[in-house]
């Protein structure tokens, strides 16, 4: 038992300790120089999309795989991994399936155990899969409904290509970023050293800012009020399933299944 | 949990299927498994019940609002996801307070059962932490208490010192680890003190990987208070038990004390009477031939010899009896102490054993000019009297009784030595005790178990020590010192 055979010492690190403070700069004037070149026409248009979607979700990234102790180059890795996906989804219809590439080097270094702090450890209990599955399905369901119900938003099945783009940047970039760091670092971290309610409250209000900050997010006011609510009990049950399940794997698949669900609704 | 969920499903869907109207009736239907969900799982229960009630009658009055505002109909919705937000919360809450008394109530019912025994406290630790590890719901378990100076522990290798737990013993307060390590999912620790008397007789320990509310931990702290004291309790009872047991034990030793030196006495009035007797009836005897009958003087001096001889011994064996006497009664001796020259003294005493029917040589080595010891000149003659009596008693016919006086620092030592039987060595240490006499010699030789008693305390009472040494079979040997006498002699 730790507390009586254990030396009490000062064990616990700062909340933002381990932050890869120099690529997440890097990061941030990349993007800044994307936007620059293309207002004096040296970069095409495309190319804010690709910087900006490389330094958020690169940095979501780099900064969980950090957090996990892994060296600075690892976050650099997959940050430059995911902006290479941002770039080659663009140039035909098969593209978007470099978007696996993130999530392949994300599996590899969780199958060498290298990313057990962040829940990507040992084998998946079924049960969490089915949490997880179950959970994503009934809050898609419940937001197709509601959506459908209140805001006039109305279901467009998309094309095969659409729909498999959509699919690859949720598996390799937006929900794989968003898990690792929101629920496998930033919650993971906060629950030790604050109660679990804290946690939540922190890693969800944390979760729902990062996707009012997304320019991809339509602007209408009951859209927006509609993705806090869903994105906030998305972001508190999927902490739930993290802490429960003791993996990232369970909320990975309800949030992708949600996102999934998302794709169909077509705001305008 | 999915009668719950099954039950909120129908409903939706009978509220679907009738109509999907915010006023519907069958809306309040939702409040039997929301209360059901807060009776049954507690407050997170209710609450998560009545969150998901409201999730699935969102769409139809979320829509009514979208479509017409806030209708009167809308209102009744809302207040409708109010009363089923509020029953579920109330039932939870009452749920869990009423679950938590409950599992107190039995939790200290078991600790005062696993405290019930009389065990060591190494053994009512171990029970007590089954004993609490089975009901805290709780991933691991420890308790340490003190017995004196060591510190007991039950659950855990030791105390290190520096470690939570040392410190909650030293301050006797409680501390709470928010993560101990070791998983994804934060493992609290939570330590309290357990208190006997106003101070931290131990601690309770227990990790969980999960929360440690502070419900929980104000339960905790007071289930450590209730430790301590039961632990307390049982301790004061196992010590009055063994205080019982070990009087017990002490009253029956004294009384078989008691039997014996009764036995003891019985023993020596029969010895005595006897020992009395024998020099009695040869003085009746030699008195009533010298009344009766007339004879030559040379038998009325040999008469007159013997009469004289056991008339002495009378006297000797009453003076014993006089000086145990008042040993029995915490007194010492009474002395008559003026300077006494040694030698003449052990000389007169040799005499007194060589006029009778000498049966042994007496050899004499005084060291050459002994100093005078400071004494009674009656208290050392019956020393030496009864020392030499004994070893003429204990050695055979023909042999030589030794007598030997040196000087050491500022005593002298006289020393009764023979080649007689000499004393098992499991009588050795009790051969000063009255009435005592080693069981070999019972039946052998006369004698009443009380010289060698007043010889110690003759000796004593003149500040002095007397040891014995002796080897079966080849004899003993009787040292005692006097003082020193340090001025002139007169």
């Amino acid at each position: 038992m730790w507390v009586l055979d254990h030396p009490s010492t000062a064990r616990t690190a700062g909340l933002l300790a381990d932050t890869p403070a120099a690529l997440l700069a890097v990061l941030a004037i990349g993007a800044a120089a994307s936007v620059a070149l293309v207002e004096v026409a040296v970069l095409p248009p495309p190319a804010i999309g690709i910087a900006v979607l490389t330094a958020g979700h690169g940095a979501l990234l780099a900064t969980a795989l950090a957090w996990a102790h892994r060296p600075p180059a690892t976050g650099a890795l997959a940050a430059g991994v995911i902006g290479l996906a941002a770039a080659v989804s663009r140039l035909n219809a098969f593209g978007p399936l470099a978007y696996l590439a993130p999530l392949l080097l994300v599996s590899v270094l969780a199958r060498g155990g290298r990313l057990g702090a962040l829940g990507l450890a040992g084998p998946v209990a079924l049960k969490g899969v089915v949490a997880g599955l179950f959970i994503g399905m009934f809050l898609g369901g419940h937001l197709l409904v509601t959506a459908s119900r209140t805001v006039g938003v109305q279901v467009h099945l998309p094309t095969a290509p659409e729909a498999l783009a959509a699919l690859a940047y949720d598996v390799g970039a937006n929900v794989l970023a968003a898990e690792c760091f929101f629920r496998g670092a930033l919650f993971n971290r906060a629950q030790r050293r604050w109660s679990f309610a804290a946690a939540v409250t922190l890693a969800t209000a944390a979760y729902v800012l990062r996707y009012l900050v997304d320019p991809l997010l339509p602007m209408r006011v009951e859209l927006v009020v509609g993705a806090v609510f869903y994105l906030a009990l998305l972001g508190a049950i999927n902490c739930w399933l993290f802490w429960w399940s003791e993996s990232l794997v369970p909320g990975f698949l309800s949030a992708l299944i949600f996102f999934a669900v998302y794709r169909v609704l077509d705001p305008a | 949990m999915i009668g719950v969920a099954l039950a909120l499903a129908i409903i939706t869907a009978l509220i679907a299927l009738v109509g999907p109207e915010p006023a519907s009736l069958l809306r309040h239907a939702y409040l039997l498994p929301v209360v059901a969900a807060g009776l049954r799982f507690g407050l997170p229960g209710g609450v998560l019940g009545a969150a998901a009630a409201a999730l699935l009658s969102a769409p139809v009055l979320l829509s009514e609002i979208e479509r017409s505002g806030v209708t009167s109909d809308a209102a009744e919705g809302l207040v409708t996801l109010g009363v089923l937000a509020l029953a579920g919360a109330v039932s939870g809450t009452l749920h869990t307070r009423a679950d938590r008394h409950r599992k107190r109530y039995h939790t200290l019912v078991a600790v005062q059962r696993a405290l019930a025994d009389d065990v060591t406290l190494d053994v009512a630790l171990t029970r007590l932490r089954a004993t609490l590890a089975a009901r805290l719901a709780v991933d691991d378990l420890a308790l340490a208490a003190r017995d004196g100076e060591r510190l007991v522990v039950a659950g855990a290798e030791r105390v290190v010192p520096g470690s939570v737990g040392a410190r909650v013993l030293a301050r006797g307060a409680p501390a709470f680890v928010g993560d101990v390590g070791g998983g994804v999912r934060a493992c609290r620790a939570f330590v309290t003190p357990l208190v006997a008397g106003g101070r931290a007789v131990g601690v309770l320990a227990v990790e969980r990987r999960g929360e440690i509310s502070f419900e929980e931990r104000a339960a905790l702290e007071a289930l450590g208070a209730h430790v301590g004291l039961a632990l307390e309790n049982a301790r004061l009872a196992s010590r009055q038990r063994q205080f019982a047991a070990e009087l017990a034990e002490k009253v029956a030793a004294a009384r078989r004390e008691l039997e014996e030196l009764d036995r003891a006495k019985t023993a020596f009035v029969a010895i005595a009477s006897h020992e009395l007797r024998t020099p009695l009836t040869s003085l009746q005897g030699f008195s009533e031939l010298l009344a009766m009958r007339r004879l030559p003087p040379e038998e009325v001096t040999r008469l007159a010899s013997v009469m004289w001889t056991e008339a002495k011994r009378l006297g000797r064996i009453v003076s014993d009896l006089l000086d145990l006497s008042r040993l029995e009664r915490g007194l010492a001796p009474a002395l008559c102490r003026v300077p006494l020259a040694l030698e003449p003294a052990i000389e007169a005493t040799a005499d007194l054993f060589r006029l009778g029917a000498a049966t042994h040589a007496i050899a004499i080595e005084c060291e050459p000019a002994l100093p005078a010891v400071d004494a009674d000149p009656d208290a050392v003659e019956r020393v030496l009297t009864n020392l030499i009596s004994n070893a003429i008693k204990y050695s055979p016919a023909g042999s030589t009784v030794r007598v030997k006086a040196q000087a050491l620092a500022g005593v002298v030592a006289i020393e009764v030595a023979d080649s007689g039987r000499g004393i098992p060595a499991e009588a050795l240490e009790r051969v000063f005790e009255p009435y005592y006499r080693a069981p070999d010699v019972a039946g052998v030789a006369p004698g009443t178990g009380i010289g060698l008693a007043v010889v110690k305390a003759l000796v004593e009472a003149h500040g002095g020590a007397v040891r014995v040494d002796s080897v079966p079979a080849l004899g003993t040997r009787v040292t005692f010192v006097l003082p020193s006498y340090a001025g002139p002699v007169p």
